[in-house]
């Protein structure tokens, strides 16, 4: 009872704090909005389109645009898109030259420069998706200066055959047969940045609330406390379980607001909810003992955001640790947040159940147990000496 | 203007005692930068291991195979034949392979007017680039054989004398080919974009220290004391300024340095990199002049800065890399000093030459212009009350 009443005291001093308000609440919520827009369809390739005068130029841009796997902006200037190309708005540009419509029509070739950034995979999927429209507007217009040279008449005269004949001789289709319906990264979008945004702000916030411990240490109203007929071991619990209601609530408030406000599926209840629980006792672990590590609340508020930040980045938090290198993902997993974010991905990706993710909750589990305890005997010994 | 270098000192040789001003400018962008220049590292080109199942064995679809084993697509491209569907589907499933091209009998038999049968490209969810380069590769290897059959058939319709169209045909070669050509631009690297988002995220926790400083010696009577020596308000101002000017913008060119000499990150021409080392630093005191303008007491500071800290970052893109953001939010990122000094940075990371900075420094200027006179005025009418 002593230590609810502990607990209760301490929870209350944290929620009236308007700035704990300000990072429990509100930020997570606009980081979940800011990244799932950011990262909100697939990894679809970006192309800045610098359209020439010209029926054909326009006929193209306008393939370009309809192109299965791209997405397309419209350029003004050669100048406009090379500045997007630079900065990443676009993973490549394409020129459509002045003379395009005069060069087809006299019956010569044009080559279309393609402008990338470099060998990324994004600049690869541009490449070949911009090649494959401009084969397709292409096919036409070869059809068009064929018949022109076999049957006379101009290429402008017989692309309206061509064109609609196009839709009558059968093509060769390229179909796609997916060979499964899950993967091992986290659904793009708000799928994505509401779970791994869960996972590093309540393990953030649960180690820059160490410094109201710090403060309580300071202030000495651990000492006042135990001059009651108070035993250290109920001030442990106390803080443990004001910790671990600081935690749940900020846990309960993401995910509620992720699944209403953004519309995220959170899987399996049950699995969800034992997730839920365990990460947030390690987040209880890993607050109490910045509390009983860190010296000032300066330090508390000041390493414990870098340390999570950080934990949080090698733990596929802030990108998914399958485009990582494959050390990087092993150093990865010594952090929790990595086998948290598993299972998420098993539940979320794979619409998995609690019996998929006793592994990640096992060693969640096992991280928890060891930062409590090593929290719970420093709190203890700084109190009975 | 002694009385304001002598402040300044007072204020830098604090800050040099405070060891979470230590690991907040200096030690935590710096760990945060090479953590990502770490994740990132070799993890940015794009090749993929496509199996190919010929089930076929005509020319066409011998061709075909050649197409994606030449030398054009070699350094896209791995390919291992598959004796049958259901392995290639297994092994694509299990990851040995990013996709899988199957070539249907009767393939090579288009080409000569005969039933069309869909080229098949197995995909897998966990890597859509793949499956969409492959997809587009196939794509535009089936133009030509569509165009060629469209060629005939629009030759035909127009009138052409039947002879060997089909042959004539089959030498044709679409009239429009993609060329890649180098942009003279720069792949924005992990580190090159992150360095100095992290730098100028924890280069704001500046504006914090300041101004708690400042209302803790307004408490403990310092600044009364300093106003009844003979030293103007205005050295009292210019030496807070410098001492802020100047921790930030060692802050952030430490982060500069380190990271392009560790990390190899390339920031750009350095003078032009030095100009917005003290755009950002002047916009850092600008800040804190407005925090502690607004600020009534060190709590309210305290809670003003961090939300300002973390809503600029936020809004300014230093969380997510801001090319592959929305329009909305890009637009949005100049509203922000940091905004405006991230697009600057990329744009030299990205090969820009130093001018390119004048826009972002003289908005950056603008916006701290805007800040000062709003904090003049509200500074002004508290006084009077």
């Amino acid at each position: 009872m002593i230590a609810f009443t502990i607990a209760a005291a301490s929870l209350k001093r944290m929620v009236r704090d308007r700035v704990a308000a300000f990072f429990m609440v509100l930020l997570p919520l606009v980081v979940i909005l800011v990244i799932g827009a950011t990262a909100g369809g697939p990894a679809t390739p970006r192309v800045g389109v610098v359209a020439a005068p010209g029926p054909l130029a326009a006929g193209l841009a306008q393939t370009l645009d309809g192109t299965e796997g791209l997405r397309t902006s419209a350029y003004g200037t050669e100048q406009d898109a090379r500045d997007a190309l630079r900065r990443g708005e676009v993973d490549a540009v394409v020129l459509i030259p002045g003379d395009f419509d005069a060069r087809l029509a006299s019956g010569r070739s044009v080559e279309l420069p393609l402008l990338t950034a470099g060998p990324t995979g994004n600049a690869q999927g541009a490449w070949q998706a911009v090649s494959a429209g401009v084969a397709r507007h292409a096919t036409a217009v070869q059809a068009a200066a064929f018949a022109a040279t076999e049957a006379g008449g101009s290429l402008s005269a017989r692309l309206p055959l061509a064109r609609a004949l196009e839709t009558t001789v059968p093509r060769v289709t390229v179909q796609s047969e997916p060979v499964d319906g899950s993967g091992s990264a986290l659904p793009a979008g708000f799928g994505s940045s509401a779970p791994t945004m869960l996972v590093l702000f309540v393990f953030v916030n649960s180690l820059a609330s160490g410094a109201a411990m710090v403060q309580t240490r300071q202030l000495g109203i651990h000492t006042r406390v135990l001059a009651a007929p108070v035993p250290a071991r109920a001030i442990v619990l106390g803080e443990s379980l004001c910790y671990l209601g600081l935690a749940l609530l900020q846990s309960a408030l993401i995910i509620a607001a992720g699944a209403l406000l953004f519309g995220v599926s959170w899987g399996d209840p049950l699995a969800a909810v034992v997730l839920t629980v365990v990460w947030a006792a390690v987040g209880t672990g890993a607050g109490m003992a910045g509390g009983t590590v860190f010296r000032t609340p300066e330090q508390a508020s000041a390493l414990g955001p870098t340390i999570g930040v950080a934990f949080g980045m090698l733990g596929g938090c802030m990108w998914p640790l399958e485009i990582v290198p494959d050390a990087v993902r092993s150093l990865g997993h010594l952090t929790p947040h990595a086998w948290a974010v598993d299972a998420w991905t098993a539940l979320l990706a794979r619409g998995g159940g609690l019996g998929d993710i006793l592994l990640p909750l096992g060693v969640l589990g096992a991280f928890a147990a060891l930062l409590l305890t090593f929290a719970s005997v420093r709190l203890h010994r700084s109190l009975t000496t | 203007m002694r009385a304001a270098f002598v402040i300044a000192a007072k204020d830098l040789r604090e800050r040099a005692r405070d060891r979470s001003a230590w690991a907040l400018g200096f030690l935590a962008p710096v760990a945060i930068a090479g953590l990502i220049s770490f994740a990132f590292g070799g993890a940015e080109t794009f090749h993929a291991d496509v199996a190919v199942v010929d089930q076929d064995r005509g020319v066409l679809a011998q061709a075909f195979t050649g197409f994606l084993a030449g030398p054009e697509l070699a350094s896209v491209l791995t390919v291992t034949p598959v004796g049958d569907a259901a392995e290639a589907r297994a092994r694509v499933d299990r990851g040995d392979f990013g996709a899988a091209v199957v070539i249907p009998a009767g393939f090579s038999a288009a080409a000569h007017g005969g039933p069309v049968r869909p080229l098949t490209v197995v995909t897998t969810v966990d890597s859509p680039l793949a499956g969409q380069v492959t997809r587009s590769i196939a794509g535009s290897f089936t133009a030509q054989l569509d165009a060629d059959r469209l060629a005939v058939a629009t030759a035909a319709a127009a009138g052409a004398p039947a002879g060997d169209l089909a042959a004539r045909a089959a030498a044709l070669r679409l009239p429009e080919q993609v060329v890649r050509q180098p942009s003279g631009t720069r792949t924005i690297t992990g580190v090159g974009y992150y360095g100095p988002a992290m730098g100028m995220f924890f280069t704001f926790f500046a504006i914090g220290f300041t101004a708690r400083g400042y209302f803790l010696e307004q408490r403990n009577g310092t600044l009364d004391r300093i106003a009844v020596a003979p030293v103007s308000p205005f050295a009292v101002l210019a030496g807070k300024s410098l001492a802020t000017f100047a921790y930030s913008a060692a802050s952030l060119g430490t982060v500069c340095l380190v990271t392009s000499l560790v990390f190899g990150a390339d920031w750009g021409p350095p003078a032009a990199v030095a100009v917005l080392v003290a755009a950002v630093a002047l916009s850092v005191v600008c800040l804190t002049a407005f925090v502690i303008a607004v600020s009534r007491t060190e709590r309210q500071a305290d809670e003003l800065s961090a939300m300002l800290a973390f809503g600029l970052v936020l809004v300014g893109g230093n969380f997510v890399f801001l090319g592959a953001a929305p329009e909305f939010l890009r637009v949005l990122a100049l509203g922000t000093p940091n905004g405006w000094a991230l697009r600057a940075f990329t744009d030299l990371a990205g090969g820009a030459g130093g001018g390119s900075v004048v826009v972002p420094v003289l908005a950056i200027l603008v916006i701290c212009a805007v800040l000062t006179t709003v904090a003049g005025l509200v500074h002004r009418r508290a006084v009077r009350r």
